[in-house]
């Protein structure tokens, strides 16, 4: 029995390293996400929010000094004529606009871009708020201090260092979604597992050899991306390795079985595509892969924690950024597990050859 | 495994009222077979028969939706493991990983089974020892057709399943196929065979089944079968370019004509006595024919004769 897992898992693992193409990008393509977004988000708060400031005819003290008190504030200014600012108003391509009104001033939201402007609205009040008490002469407002920290406390880390579990999550949601689950619903449908279905090889031993493979190749994955992050980063894992190991094993087993499973409920590819997608965007999209989901209604926040990749991801970076161990995460590994198990089941009991 | 358990007399394989309908179409409609040990079985029938329907369910490929299948005395309701590890099957289109090498294929399925041939003796018996390192990607649609042969034969098989084996096949490589499952049959191997071909048909089989729409038609040696017939002989009158319309020409002489493509067909049981009244005929008529010729009826004529259609187009 476990010599034929084997020997179905050396094959598979050979075919694929046969297909270069597909080869590099399972590797390159989250590495590059790392870089791109870890270099972009950098400074830890995201780019710099943008105001347009529309420069009245005649300028007045009070002008400038909102100007250098919105600079202060980290905005990032943008001066322009009215009808320049008019006409890149008028392309949408702002977000949130000060305008003179009267003596002061008003702002004109984007209502398309609203998770932009309001914020930045907030800053340009505080702004003016400061404006108007250096033009009184009053003293310097205080202002409250802010440190930058990892939720562990362990080590002050960056963006980068949030963003590469969820990374290393959503490599296994789309590998299992498509590495696994696609590959096979295309097989099947081209009659590439007929020749398989008229020879005693047991299903479940086919199963698990892919199994076992794509676990291979997602580990392989894991270490490229953590070596990357701790060359270009100084990201380190600040749990046990074995922890590491252990969630990521279980997390693979669970979404390859995942794609497995749904698999099942497709016939072509163009199908098993739209269903995948059903799931691939709610869950990359609500699972705290690239920002955490403390704003969303809490019932959605308990909602996710039904699927596993949220359940999966707060336990990596417990592990993997805060150092925490597995003891205090039982309830998440209890989910991951649970459908590592029921939907390996449903996919050995619903897989079929043609 | 061997054949320990497994009764050794009775047929091969016996099928009873086999059935199954697609959504548009009823695939088979009720066949009843029996192969008996050390066989060679043909199944003959035009496009859309059913003929791959038939072995598919027999494989245990497809579920039928009635009938019995009893091979070498199981079922695959009881010994599904038992069936698959004791027959040899070649589909009509054989889909491998594109990536395979022919020998890793070849190793791979053999490793399926029990008991598995060396591979060195398949691709020689196959003649694909040049290609042995070749991705199946890269073989020849002939190429491909001998590995899926060969695939077949991977795990020494009781039983074997050959659906259009010839299909693609040049024509030594086709004689050469005829050679191994003459090969077979020495052996002691039962070998199940689709084709189009009636020579090959002829030459192969011991016993055959003609099917049309999803039924058996006809059925027994191949000598049986034109004998059934009782249409001993086939005269024709060839045309240069299509033939012209015999219903006038068949009025006159009393005997059905029948036109296919550039000659008419007069089958008859006294070829001596109709020749003089066919020419006499043809020459009052002015019909414009270029040759005669008288023939033996072959499994060709039989099949037209039960369906009034040919069997390829
Ligand atoms: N999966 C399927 N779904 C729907 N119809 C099918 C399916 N497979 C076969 N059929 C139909 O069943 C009928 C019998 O097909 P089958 O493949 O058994 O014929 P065949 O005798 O093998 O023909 P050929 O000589 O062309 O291989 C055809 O009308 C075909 O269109
Ligand atoms: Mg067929």
């Amino acid at each position: 029995m476990v010599k034929m897992v084997w020997r179905q898992f050396a094959m598979e693992w050979k075919l694929y390293t046969r297909d270069k193409g597909a080869m590099f990008w399972t590797f390159a393509f989250p590495v590059v996400m790392l870089l791109g977004f870890g270099f972009i988000f950098r400074g830890g708060g995201g780019p710099k929010l943008s105001v347009v400031y529309v420069e009245p005819a005649i300028s007045s003290p009070k002008d400038a000094a909102l100007c250098k008190a919105m600079g202060d504030l980290q905005l990032k200014v943008i001066r322009l004529a009215p009808a320049e600012a008019e006409a890149r108003w008028g392309r949408g391509e702002t977000a949130l606009e000060v305008l003179p009104a009267g003596s002061g001033y008003r702002m004109r939201l984007n209502s398309y871009l609203l998770a932009q402007g309001g914020p930045t609205a907030g800053l340009v009040n505080q702004a003016w708020m400061m404006a108007q008490a250096r033009l009184a002469g009053a003293p310097e407002p205080g202002r409250i201090p802010v440190s930058v920290e990892s939720p562990g406390g362990r080590k002050a880390s960056n963006y980068a260092a949030f963003l590469l579990p969820g990374l290393l999550g959503l490599n296994l949601l789309s590998i299992g979604l498509f590495s696994v689950g696609m590959v096979n619903v295309s097989y099947r449908e081209k009659g590439k597992f007929r020749r398989l279905a008229v020879t005693p090889l047991p299903k479940w031993v086919f199963l698990m050899g892919q199994v076992l493979q794509r676990l291979a190749i997602c580990l392989a994955q894991a270490v490229v991306l953590v070596a990357v992050g701790w060359a270009v980063f100084g990201i380190r894992n600040q749990g046990s390795y074995l922890d590491l190991t252990l969630v990521m094993v279980l997390g693979t087993a669970c979404f390859m079985s995942f794609g497995f499973a749904l698999s099942s409920l497709a016939d072509t590819a163009e199908s098993y595509a739209a269903i995948a997608n059903v799931f691939f965007f709610p869950l990359m999209l609500l699972s705290g892969v690239y920002f955490t989901l403390d704003s969303a209604p809490h019932w959605l926040q308990h909602a996710v924690w039904i699927l596993p990749l949220a359940p999966f991801l707060t336990t990596l970076r417990a592990v993997f950024n805060d150092g925490a161990s597995l003891a205090g995460h039982g309830l998440a590994l209890a989910v991951v597990g649970a459908w590592a198990v029921v939907t390996f089941l449903v996919a050995v009991r619903r897989f079929r050859w043609a | 495994m061997g054949g320990t358990e497994v009764p050794m007399s009775g047929p091969a394989l016996r099928i009873r009222g086999l059935r199954k309908a697609f959504p548009k179409v009823v695939a088979v409609a009720g066949v009843d077979l029996e192969v008996a040990r050390g066989e060679v079985f043909g199944l003959l029938g035009p496009n859309g028969a059913g003929k791959t329907t038939t072995l598919e369910m027999i494989e245990g490929l497809t579920a039928p939706d009635a009938g019995e299948i009893e091979i070498l005395g199981c079922t695959w309701a009881r010994d599904g493991q038992a069936i698959r590890s004791r027959i040899g099957v070649q589909l009509q289109s054989t889909s491998l990983f594109n990536k395979i090498r022919v020998r890793e294929a070849l190793d791979l399925y053999g490793s399926y089974y029990p008991k598995a041939r060396p591979t060195d003796e398949l691709l020689a018996l196959v003649q694909l020892q040049d290609k042995a390192d070749a991705y199946h990607i890269t073989l020849s649609g002939g190429q491909q057709q001998r590995l899926a042969l060969a695939l077949a034969l991977v795990n020494d098989p009781d039983m074997v399943f050959l659906d259009e084996p010839t299909t693609g096949l040049d024509p030594q490589a086709r004689r050469s196929l005829w050679d191994i499952v003459r090969r077979m049959k020495a052996e002691g191997r039962t070998v199940l065979i689709t084709t189009h071909y009636m020579e090959e048909a002829e030459a192969l089989c011991d016993r055959l089944a003609i099917m049309d729409h999803g039924q058996v038609i006809a059925s027994g040696t191949p000598a049986s079968l034109i004998a059934q017939l009782a249409i001993p002989s086939v005269v024709e009158l060839t045309f240069e370019g299509s033939a012209p319309d015999p219903a006038a020409f068949s009025a006159r002489l009393g005997e059905p004509v029948e036109r296919r493509g550039e000659r008419w067909e007069i089958p008859t049981r006294d070829p001596k006595a109709l020749l003089p009244r066919l020419l006499e005929t043809a020459e009052i008529a002015a019909v414009p024919y270029q040759q005669v010729h008288v023939r033996r009826a072959t499994l060709e004529d039989v099949f037209l004769h039960q369906t009034g259609r040919s069997l390829r187009d």
